[in-house]
């Protein structure tokens, strides 16, 4: 089995760690007996690569790289990302690639920055005045209810979703999207938007592997069985931070 | 007279502090003397006219570059304080005054040297004009505490305008955004960098931030690179590229510290003294090879017979550099390594950065890695990720004692153990290995 994971803008969308994703994306495909190929998707690099993944990641960055980076997005590779997670590819979008994804961005100053609407979400910067959303952040996801999902969030923007439902977790502990409404991310077909950095993945192997084991029913029509994983440290790492809330 | 009151009141404290060994003494003063008296520290600046005041800012190298420039200027003869090392808040900076000062108010030593997180640099500067500035370099650190680099960049721009023209400004100029800063202010701005045959990489590595063009945006190309998005940089679309930057041929320099960070440091001092003191670099260069590095950098430590070596790691970039250092500087590599990991306040709660350290070389030899601190799972599963077939070497244990236990059992007479730290973690581990508190 082999599946292709396309890395959106690694030069420019990796200031908070979120290459740790790929790291654990590739950690766990080689344990479930899966050959991953990590393949870059860069600015100069044709769109039509978008349409050969299986999965899609993005992490966040700086307003100036994501400046860079929306604009080729709006005007060049946009259309086939969506073409791509309308039809079901596994995709996780963090931080500044989540917002990316709604209808638009309002900057501290006011100015309205489009977004590729896929997502039916927009993302506000209320100002100066009020504080960036910082701290560790404990979700329920849809994925699995029952474990705490735990991450760290460091956004200036608020977002909001036009059906709360769609929400890819309900916050336990920390901010989420806005602050206000316990809401986290957005799941939506196989795609994940989530504000949760630390990075997501490699805490949290059961989200990690729900995005391969979805990639590989999508593309071979089958079922990876296992039955055990080593997951102790993983669980460690993230019981030390439920436990300062909890 | 609330300004000698805040003087008598301050040197009383670390009279106390002193006597009962309290750590206050390196800010409270300073403190207490800022709430009598808010222009405090322009008033004794004022009452001070030949003291020249050296700031040195940036992500890494602070302490070291601080303690260099110390200890070449007193080798020829000057008197120079600073403040104390994580005391770089106005706080601490008006202790270190207080310290010096007389009960008139008045400073005998020439010079002072203050070390100032990437953070406060701005704030000090509205509080007083220094003659000589130095920013090292600008990698992202603490970005829950400290917020991104773009803005601290920013925010660096408007502090370094407000400078007087003849402030002497002494820049990175390998640094592409430290470089385009010294071309829009107003001050005496000179650059320091290395020789491009000194530059050991090609490309960029992954732990760069200011990969683009600071006035066109587009990507940046070098034609070496020497860590992170230090090198001999250019743009292919605007022509951005830097011009009259200082450089020192290594060839014949006795340094005794490793690490081509060192090399930076190493070269602003020497031009910081040439341009600032008019130095001779000749005799500087002579006076180098006694120099000691300062605590937890590169420090040696022996502890029940093994030699513990401390390489400060608190940020991607310094880990990245940290390790490289290592590297080259244990030939046999056949060293125990020990990880410690905290996420206290003065290191930053989120740990996300370790993601962006290359961990690869440590596997190359058979021998156990010890991960510990309040993050230890974390960089556990950090180095459980790697490629590698060693991961039955990696122990995390989260409490240092017990682990130093374990390295002690592990370990002969004489053998090495390489320790990174990040900061709150180094004070910590030093403390259990000298036996004594410190700061």
């Amino acid at each position: 089995m082999k599946i292709f994971l396309g890395w959106f803008y690694p030069q420019f969308m990796s200031t908070y760690g979120d290459r740790g994703n790929i790291i654990a994306l590739s950690y766990w495909a080689k344990v479930l007996g899966i050959e991953l190929r990590v393949v870059e998707i860069s600015l100069k690099d044709p769109k039509e690569k978008i349409l050969k993944m299986d999965i899609l990641f993005m992490g966040g960055a700086q307003d100036i790289q994501q400046e860079i980076v929306n604009q080729d997005l709006r005007n060049n590779k946009g259309e086939f990302l969506k073409k791509a997670i309308e039809d079901g590819v596994v995709g996780l979008f963090v931080c500044g690639a989540y917002q990316f994804l709604g209808h638009y961005y309002k900057t501290a100053d006011g100015k309205k920055i489009p977004g590729l609407s896929i997502f039916d979400l927009y993302t506000e910067n209320a100002g100066d005045k009020f504080p960036r959303l910082i701290g560790d952040i404990g979700i329920k996801t849809k994925i699995n209810f029952e474990e705490i999902v735990v991450g760290f969030e460091n956004h200036g923007g608020r977002t909001y979703l036009s059906d709360k439902s769609l929400a890819f977790g309900k916050v336990v502990f920390g901010f989420g999207n806005n602050g206000i409404d316990k809401t986290e991310g957005i799941f939506y077909k196989n795609t994940i938007g989530t504000y949760l950095h630390g990075p997501i993945l490699p805490k949290n192997p059961k989200i990690t592997r729900f995005l391969l084991e979805k990639a590989i029913e999508r593309k071979y029509k089958k079922r990876i069985r296992m039955k055990k994983f080593d997951e102790e440290w993983e669980k460690k790492a993230k019981d030390h931070v439920i436990k300062r809330y909890i | 007279m609330v300004f000698y009151l805040s003087i008598i009141l301050g040197k009383l404290i670390v009279f106390f502090s002193q006597i009962f060994k309290i750590g206050a003494g390196s800010t409270w003063p300073g403190h207490l003397a800022l709430i009598f008296d808010k222009n405090f520290l322009k008033k004794i600046f004022k009452k001070n006219p030949h003291l020249q005041t050296v700031v040195v800012t940036g992500t890494n190298g602070k302490t070291t570059t601080v303690a260099l420039l110390k200890y070449l200027l007193e080798k020829k003869g000057w008197q120079v304080f600073t403040n104390q090392e994580g005391a770089n808040l106005l706080n601490g900076i008006a202790s270190s005054l207080i310290k010096n000062t007389n009960l008139f108010g008045k400073i005998k030593k020439q010079v002072a040297i203050f070390e100032v997180d990437e953070f406060n640099f701005p704030l000090i500067i509205d509080e007083f004009l220094p003659q000589m500035v130095v920013v090292l370099n600008l990698f992202r650190d603490q970005l829950d505490r400290y917020g991104e680099v773009n803005t601290i960049a920013s925010r660096w721009l408007s502090a370094l305008k407000r400078l007087s023209q003849t402030t002497k400004v002494f820049l990175n100029g390998d640094d592409p955004n430290l470089y385009y800063l010294g071309k829009n202010i107003h001050s005496l701005v000179f650059y320091f960098g290395l020789e491009k045959e000194n530059m050991p990489h090609k490309t960029v590595s992954f732990d760069v931030d200011f990969n683009y063009c600071p006035v066109c945006f587009n990507l940046l190309s070098y034609k070496k690179v020497v860590y992170s998005h230090l090198g001999s940089f250019f743009c292919q679309k605007c022509g951005f590229s830097p011009k009259d930057v200082f450089t020192l041929s290594l060839k014949n320099i006795t340094f005794p510290l490793l690490g081509i960070y060192n090399q930076y440091n190493l070269t602003a001092v020497l031009l910081l003294l040439i341009k600032g003191f008019n130095f001779d670099l000749k005799e500087l260069i002579s006076l180098l090879k006694d120099f000691l590095p300062v605590f937890g950098r590169q420090e040696k430590i022996v502890y029940e017979d093994r030699v513990f070596y401390l390489f400060l790691s608190k940020n991607p970039v310094g880990f990245n550099q940290s390790l490289e250092t290592a590297f080259s500087f244990v030939k046999d590599k056949k060293n125990i390594f020990w990880i410690i990991l905290n996420n206290r306040i003065p290191d930053g709660l989120d740990v996300s950065w370790i993601w962006d350290v290359e961990f690869k070389k440590i596997f190359v030899v058979d021998k156990k890695v010890f991960v510990s601190g309040d993050r230890a799972f974390d960089m556990a599963i950090r180095l459980k990720y790697e490629p590698t077939e060693l991961k039955k070497n990696i122990i995390p244990i989260i409490n240092l004692k017990k682990t130093l236990k374990k390295i002690l059992k592990e370990t002969k007479k004489n053998e090495k153990i390489l320790v990174f730290p990040n900061y709150s973690a180094m004070l910590e581990v030093r403390k259990i290995l000298i036996g004594k508190k410190f700061l």
